[in-house]
């Protein structure tokens, strides 16, 4: 499946700022089911230079500052990507082995194992585990709970953009059974770890559907965030969607990763001046191939 | 028993006792020869710690490295010492060397307290510490590289990864930066304590930014001044070594660059390493900074200062390392954005490198000696305290079941923040600390606790044993450390646990490190010979200082006009005749009023008579620290901004402006009224006056100066301005009188007497103090002065035209030049709208104009920072 992605973020400031800093994630990944074909970053005011690197989790990161007065930033983020649906579950070992797997005293993997620990966002908590063992029951397949826990946050939880902040803990987003794709994916996230499995936080996009008998809207997303489980070394990642209970396939186009939020932040900046500023974002994920349509929220 | 170990209880020893003491305290020094055993008058008292490792004696008596100093010190009597001690602690004091700075709502900081006797180690000794010191180093610098590297020691599980990934200073993006000259560790410090055996053990290691170094230079420099002769004869091995090698490795740090520019990164005036960081940035010849002073550009690290951006090539930082960069680290709004990219692109080294204080928690402990093996195949030299992880479930078993041996800590150290943890934890039930360890294993750790040495130390009547801890420090010298021929030992009667603070402890001591032959002398200073390039200007000084000695150059001036006023005031109240009846006095009493020295009522007639009489008032709106107007709170201000200025004022002028803070205070004790504070006034005025004779003679004509001295004669202009207005323009009652009081307040009665003797009159009196530019006194003098200065400063000259300041600072002085005070000789000539008010009004309205654009042009930062928000998904 292939798409043309545009991300545009727009930024105002209430006064002119001398200086911004910025670091964004906005590249799509490279990995063996996504091939980026094109990416390119545009920001108005021009920077002298944007230079970019791989962060800790490989993922792109691109630098760039402003340096002359300016009242205002856009940031446009254009791609061309070819995702390819998930390889079909063969191997879906009980999730106790992989818990195993991951226990001191054994050789394990540390690309995977560092997605085990609690992180600035997704602490250990006693709730969650309580919440994740009415799916992971003794000797589940690993898969198999992992995708009923993903049912579950989409029926128990009530999406609602106006309910959390960014500031909002995982707690409480749980305890008040609300919030958005964000902490979802963190609620998730903290379930699995806090039973000793590994699982990270992905950013990214969906492909904008239109509802039946009406276009395409257009630039009406922003980005989106979902959670990935290890299922073991044969099956690796599998990238599960709880705000739209769903297995991520070709409609999910992927960014980055991390422990949570904070290690993959799209747009990380500083502003020095400019006072207050006012944000707004747009995100057009067009299909290069007509495909059939199907019904699924928008986070 | 030795003839120096004496038992206090013993009645024999007791000069309290009938029976006169075999040994007084006022022998004769001759005693102390080197035939007759030495007179034990201060070491009198002396009995060493049982189960400890006793740094005065052994077995057999005094050590050897002890022997000549006891004998020597004996040799000075009591008195004598005491009264080399009592010197010293007034140069302490002078120093106003403080660990806390100053804080605000806090009126004191801590002082730094010295204990006269220096803990004594011989070389052949320390010589063993300094191996296991640098071997220690070396082996956390390693665990660093292979961490921020390619993680072979977490991979094979020598370092289990928990311990790694558990730990909230692994922040992700300080890996794989490279560091400055392929080092990880610049500086490294060690709490150490001697154990029952005599060997030294590491208690704690601190690599994220270690301070006290600054404190051993300032404790070295009273000790060695309380006992010169002694000091010299000891054979000390100097400390200016280790600076040397500090310099060594700052510049081996810099990219590219013959003579880099090094900034010290403080945390602050409110920092509790402030004081250390001025100081060491005026011993090394380092600029000092804040976050806010540097800004990146195009990946370079820039300072901001008054003539523009200037790239800065090495950062010697203190803050932690995840408070340093507002864009990469974004769980924190301080720092230079952009600072890590500019390092990873070796642009600026930053020393230590952000991350390096992550080997510093106390659970790389529990792994020390197997890492050692691991990394370098031999033994780990100077051991660790005995550290067990309760990340490990048989060792969270140990420790539980030994808590009450045991000393519980967080595995991953928190800065600043150790301190009351161990309070917390010593305060709580065995049950909750058994409680809060089972709930999250990994974060704590069980230490055993060492049986600190004892060394000597002053108690006011003598000497007694008391336990000690001692850090030390190393540098970065080629692929090896270079350990510091000393240290910073700190003293505490209490068995707290020393290495959690550099504040913890009751005083600290000069540690010498005993040569067996004559030492090395080496100065810091460049060897003659080599070629020096001449310069006329200091380093650039950053914007955020200017401003700060131009407050401090306006507050000195302001107080200096308030204590004259005072003084005038108070001279007549407490004089033969009533206050009232003297017909300058509404005249002062509206110029009190008007600078905020008393209540706006007393410069009016009718009202003044219904307040409290100004005698039982005035003295204690003086002193008044909740007014920002009162006199003391001027005080307080000038003390606070010379605090953050330190590094640039010399310390003759510092010395004057801590005496003015500490002793411009009411009498504690008694009645006090208008005479004591006469006294207070005229040694405050007295005070002032030495501080701006300091400066005229000492400082070089460059910014710095420019910056202050623009402070003062904008003040002293405008209050100049302000008193000729309260007493001249429509004044009431007899002229002469006012005159004579104008005169004196301006410090300008002298001059008018040598010209006119006895003959008081108005144009004489409004020249001297208007428009004589020879009066350092008068506003045409401020004027020019100013004039000056402006067209000193860095000006954009491409547009040929005059700036702002340099325009108003012309109108200023053109406008008095013009005023023929010859015209003033009538009492209409006083009238509000006449042209002297007018002239006056002119001069009080482009002052502060001037004092703006100055601060625009130069002093203003740009605005604050703000980290951009998210719209989430």
């Amino acid at each position: 499946m292939q798409y043309r992605i545009s991300h545009t973020t727009k930024y105002s400031y209430a006064e002119p700022a001398s200086v911004c800093h910025n670091l964004v994630h906005l590249a799509p990944a490279n990995f063996p089911r996504q091939a980026v074909h094109e990416y390119r970053l545009t920001v108005q005011p021009s920077p002298p230079t944007i230079v970019n690197r791989r962060d800790y989790f490989n993922n792109r990161v691109d630098y760039f500052s402003v340096t002359e007065p300016h009242d205002g930033l856009t940031i446009v983020a254009t791609s061309r990507v070819d995702v390819s649906p998930p390889p079909p579950i063969e191997d879906n070992p009980p999730w106790e082995q992989i818990v195993a797997e991951f226990r001191p005293g054994t050789p394990r993997i540390l690309s995977v194992l560092q997605f085990a620990f609690k992180s600035r966002h997704i602490p250990m908590l006693d709730q969650l585990q309580e919440y994740a063992k009415i799916s992971f029951t003794k000797n589940r397949p690993i898969y198999d709970a992992a995708r009923e826990l993903t049912k579950r946050i989409r029926t128990d939880f009530k999406y609602d953009s106006s309910a959390t902040t960014i500031q909002t803990p995982v707690a409480e987003a749980f305890a008040n059974r609300h919030g958005v794709c964000q902490d979802f994916a963190h609620i998730a996230i903290g379930c699995l770890r806090s039973l000793g499995l590994p699982a990270r936080y992905v950013s990214g996009y969906l492909r904008t559907l239109p509802p039946p008998g009406k276009p395409r809207l257009v630039g009406a997303d922003a980005s989106h965030a979902w959670f990935s489980a290890y299922c073991g070394d044969k099956t690796g990642w599998v990238d599960l969607d709880p705000t739209n209970d769903m297995l991520c396939s070709t409609d999910h186009v992927t960014n980055a990763w991390g422990r949570d939020f904070e290690d993959v932040t799209p747009i990380q900046g500083v502003v020095v001046g400019g006072g207050a500023h006012m944000m707004s974002v747009s995100v057009d994920v067009e299909p290069l191939e007509p495909t059939a349509t199907q019904s699924q929220s928008q986070s | 028993m030795s003839p120096l170990r004496r038992d206090p209880f013993d009645p024999s020893t007791d000069p309290s006792t009938t029976t006169p003491p075999p040994l007084s305290n006022e022998r004769p020094v001759s005693n102390a020869s080197p035939n007759a055993p030495p007179t034990p008058a201060l070491f009198s008292q002396y009995r060493k710690g049982e189960g400890v490792y006793d740094e005065l004696y052994d077995a057999s008596g005094v050590r050897g490295a002890w022997r000549p100093f006891v004998q020597a010190i004996e040799g000075l009597g009591v008195e004598g010492f005491k009264r080399r001690w009592q010197q010293a602690n007034r140069a302490l004091n002078r120093n106003g060397l403080a660990y806390s700075s100053w804080k605000e709502n806090e009126k004191e900081a801590r002082p730094w307290e010295l204990d006269p006797i220096p803990l004594l180690i011989a070389s052949e000794d320390w010589d063993i510490a300094v191996k296991g010191l640098q071997q220690r180093a070396r082996l956390l610098e390693a665990i660093l590289t292979d961490i921020y590297g390619h993680q072979e020691l977490m991979k094979s599980g020598v370092l289990p990864p928990e311990v790694v990934f558990s730990h909230p200073g692994f922040c992700r993006p300080f890996h794989r930066q490279r560091p400055p000259a392929n080092h990880f560790l610049h500086f490294y410090a060690a709490d150490m304590a001697r154990a029952p055996n005599g060997k030294w053990w590491v208690l704690a290691d601190r690599t994220e930014a270690p301070s006290g170094a600054g404190f051993v230079l300032e404790n070295r420099l009273i000790q060695s001044r309380t006992l010169p002769t002694i000091f010299h004869q000891a054979n000390v091995q100097r400390l200016a070594q280790y600076f040397l090698a500090f310099k060594r490795a700052v510049a081996a740090a810099a990219p590219r660059v013959e003579n880099p520019r090094v900034v010290i990164l403080s945390q602050g005036s409110g920092g509790p390493n402030y004081f250390e960081d001025a100081y060491l940035a005026r011993y090394l010849g380092y600029t000092l900074v804040e976050a806010s002073d540097l800004a990146i550009r195009n990946h370079r690290v820039m300072l901001k200062t008054l003539g523009g951006l200037i790239q800065v090539d090495v950062i010697i930082r203190r803050p932690n390392s995840d408070q340093c960069d507002s864009l990469e680290l974004s769980h924190t709004a301080e720092g230079v954005p952009g600072l890590l990219q500019a390092s990873r692109n070796g642009n600026v080294a930053v020393i230590n490198p952000l991350g390096s204080g992550l080997v510093e928690s106390p659970i790389f402990m529990a792994f020390m000696p197997k890492l050692c093996q691991e990394l370098f195949g031999e033994p780990l030299l100077m051991p660790g305290v005995a550290t067990w992880w309760c990340g490990d479930p048989g060792q969270m078993d140990h420790v539980l079941a030994n808590l009450d041996t045991l000393i519980v800590k967080r595995s991953y150290r928190m800065r600043g923040r150790e301190l009351a943890f161990a309070n917390m934890v010593r305060n709580q039930s065995r049950e909750a600390t058994i409680k809060m360890i089972r709930s999250d294993p990994h974060q704590y750790v069980g230490q055993e606790v060492v049986k600190r040495s004892t060394c000597p130390v002053w108690k006011s009547q003598g000497i007694a044993p008391a336990p000690i801890a001692m850090r030390a420090f190393a540098v970065a010298s080629g692929d090896d450390f270079e350990v510091m021929q000393g240290g910073l030992v700190r003293v505490s009667a209490a068995p707290d646990p020393l290495e959690m603070s550099i504040l913890a402890g009751e005083k600290s001591k000069d540690a010498w490190i005993l040569s067996q032959g004559p030492v090395n002398r080496v100065s810091l200073l460049k060897k003659a010979g080599g070629p020096i390039d001449l310069k006329r200007t200091g380093g650039e000084l950053p914007s955020r200082v200017a401003e700060n000695l131009f407050w401090l150059g306006r507050n000195l001036e302001r107080a200096d006009v308030c204590a004259r006023l005072l003084r005038a005031t108070i001279v007549r109240l407490t004089s033969e005749s009533i206050l009232e009846e003297q017909p300058e006095t509404p005249a002062l009493l509206r110029a009190l009023a008007d600078i905020g020295q008393i209540e706006t009522g007393y410069g009016i007639e009718e009202i003044r008579k219904q307040l409290p009489p100004l005698e039982t008032a005035l003295p204690p709106a003086v002193f008044d620290a909740s007014d920002s107007f009162s006199l003391r709170a001027i005080v307080t201000e000038i003390f606070r901004l010379t605090t953050r200025s330190r590094d640039r004022v010399s310390s003759d002028s510092w010395r004057i402006l801590h005496r003015i803070d500490k002793s411009f205070t009411p009498p504690a004790v008694g009645q006090w009224d208008l005479s004591d504070l006469l006294t207070l006034l005229d040694d405050l005025i007295l005070d002032l006056a030495a501080f701006s004779g300091i400066v005229s003679e000492s400082m070089t004509r460059t910014q710095i100066y420019y910056f202050l001295d623009m402070g003062r004669r904008i003040e002293r202009a405008l209050q100049q301005v302000r008193l000729l207005r309260n007493c001249l323009i429509e004044p009431t009652g007899d002229l002469t009188a006012i005159l004579e009081a104008l005169l004196e307040i301006s410090d300008s009665s002298m001059t008018y007497r040598s010209r006119y003797l006895a003959d008081v009159q108005m144009p004489a009196v409004l020249d001297l103090l208007l428009t004589d530019e020879t009066n350092p006194r008068s506003i045409a003098r401020q004027l020019v002065q100013l004039l000056d200065h402006v067209n000193a400063l860095p000006h954009n000259t491409s547009s040929g035209l005059f700036s702002l300041e340099q325009r108003l600072a012309m109108t200023l002085l053109n406008e008095t030049r013009m005023c023929d005070v010859t015209a003033f000789r009538e009492s209409e000539d006083l009238n509000p709208n006449a042209p002297l008010s007018l002239l006056l009004q002119d001069i009080e309205s482009l002052l502060p104009k001037l004092a703006d654009a100055l601060s625009n042009r130069y002093l203003v930062h740009a605005g604050a920072q703000v980290q951009l928000t998210e719209i989430r998904s």
